[in-house]
């Protein structure tokens, strides 16, 4: 593929991870939206109704988990923040604007990183606090009223992520999407958003 | 005993107002643990009339206690304890146990599924099965823990103050059945003046602690009691102060407003973002190669 204009931003594994999880936590966001407040109940109709929401969630929950688990190890060497990346969460305010003198992002930049880091972390705590929710009975009336809380804030702080995710995968940054589905970028677009990523893919070996 | 509406006046997990047309009189059940000999014939009626089928595989305890809790087919029980006082007297409390029937009830605020919880306007609290989920929620919002979830069917249940013996102007089946008048029915304002009553007899008798247990914590309860120790309810097997947890009120209250605040403000803030800023185009721009 060395005469191709494009280089490959994701494995097979890669997508195939993003996308379990992804299409879980959706799941996981409308059955939850369902379960924690009634304006949302209509979500339970949506899917099936509250009884079969009831049962699902938590076993999609745990499926979700696994996926996520997967991608953290896949991920977590490229997810570390360095010095070049800490600039950068100072400037940020620029990228949000569009502005130039953006410090150059590595193969994913501060905010992707930290949006890694805080999902995973969000999932962790969902995965524990949702266990004492989903065996009510078998655990005391203390740890299911902190599970609760621990669950909601957790699921509040994951579902900003999403959006914020969902936003700028499809609509802001143009070609992430078509990354993630067929795995390829232009080499042009590495370089506008990944520059120190594209560098080092290019250089040769 | 006149015939009480069943109007419904709080319904779980919905937002608009309850139809609430008629007024009724407030009921309430007294429990005269003084005057209790645990003879156990409301558990009975309770069973029969609510024709629960009953269990033959749990385990007796070596206790006078029938179970050791309650359970999804056994909506009360006496519970007997044996309390030693500071005296060196040995006291043995049977106290009937069963859903107190807030009138500000952890159950219903915490269900998430509409209309499988109702308050009746004349303050009896009920499970509808039809619309349970399962979820549990209600057990942990309840301070009594009363709610019992049947595994096989995954609905929740518990005494329903025998919401159908009411409709129909008959008292509920626990207090037909009890020889000692140590239970009685009626409105709460006429049984309270006969719990204040039967206080002041028994500190005459010596009980200087006798006193209405009708905890504040939930707005007060239409099962109350009558106990001749009211400044040690554990004795009986009754909590100290029930009320609506910290962490429900944090869930249904400002919580559940941050959650409508993060999922409605995300979406609009990334459509005002896309409107002022747009995509973010870059100078070779990413056009398929040719």
């Amino acid at each position: 593929m060395a005469d191709r204009d494009e280089i490959q931003r994701f494995t097979m594994a890669e997508r195939l991870i993003h996308w379990a999880v992804a299409i879980f936590f959706v799941y996981l966001v409308l059955s939850g939206l369902a379960l924690f407040y009634p304006s949302f109940y209509w979500l339970a109709y949506v899917l099936g109704g509250g009884p079969v929401i009831r049962s699902w969630h938590p076993i999609v929950g745990v499926l979700m988990f696994v996926f996520l688990a997967a991608m953290y190890l896949k991920w977590r060497r490229d997810m570390r923040l360095d010095d070049l990346d800490r600039q950068w969460l100072r400037q940020i305010d620029k990228y949000i604007r569009h502005a130039e003198g953006v410090p150059e992002a590595g193969r994913f930049n501060a905010g992707q990183k930290l949006l890694f880091k805080t999902m995973s972390l969000m999932g962790l705590l969902l995965l524990l606090s949702g266990i004492p929710l989903w065996f009510p009975t078998r655990f005391s009336r203390n740890l299911r009223e902190w599970s609760i809380l621990v669950h909601e804030i957790a699921a509040l702080v994951a579902i900003g992520g999403l959006i914020a995710h969902i936003y700028m995968g499809t609509a802001v940054v143009r070609g992430s999407m078509r990354a993630m589905l067929t795995g390829w970028v232009s080499r042009a677009w590495a370089r506008a958003h990944h520059p120190r990523w594209a560098r080092e893919v290019e250089r040769p070996s | 005993m006149p015939t009480v509406s069943l109007e419904v006046k709080a319904v779980s997990a919905t937002t608009t107002p309850a139809p609430g047309m008629k007024e009724a009189p407030l009921v309430a059940k007294l429990i005269d643990v003084s005057s209790c000999i645990g003879c156990k014939a409301c558990e009975v009626a309770c069973q029969e009339w609510n024709d629960l089928p009953p269990s033959v595989d749990r385990p007796f305890t070596g206790s006078y206690q029938t179970f050791p809790d309650l359970q999804w087919n056994f909506w009360q029980l006496i519970k007997f304890r044996e309390i030693l006082r500071e005296d060196g007297r040995l006291e043995w409390t049977m106290t009937k146990y069963q859903c107190m029937h807030c009138a500000d009830p952890g159950c219903l605020r915490a269900c998430p599924a509409p209309g499988a919880i109702v308050q009746y306007a004349n303050g009896i609290v009920d499970f509808v099965q039809e619309n349970c989920i399962g979820c549990g929620y209600c057990i942990t919002g309840c301070p009594f823990d009363v709610p019992r979830l049947n595994p096989q069917t995954g609905k929740v249940s518990k005494c329903t103050l025998c919401s159908d013996r009411v409709a129909a102007g008959l008292e509920p089946a626990c207090i037909k059945a009890c020889p000692t008048n140590c239970l009685s029915f009626g409105t709460k304002e006429k049984l309270l003046e006969i719990a204040h009553r039967r206080v002041e007899q028994l500190k005459e008798r010596g009980y200087a602690h006798a006193g209405i247990y009708d905890p504040p914590g939930v707005g007060g309860t239409h099962v109350i009691y009558v106990l001749p120790h009211a400044d040690r309810p554990e004795d009986y097997g009754l909590p100290r102060n029930p009320k609506v947890s910290w962490a429900l009120k944090l869930w249904k209250g400002p919580l559940k407003w941050l959650g409508h605040l993060i999922v409605f403000g995300g979406i609009l803030a990334a459509f005002v973002h896309y409107l002022r800023f747009g995509p973010h185009r870059v100078r070779e721009e990413d056009s398929p190669p040719s």
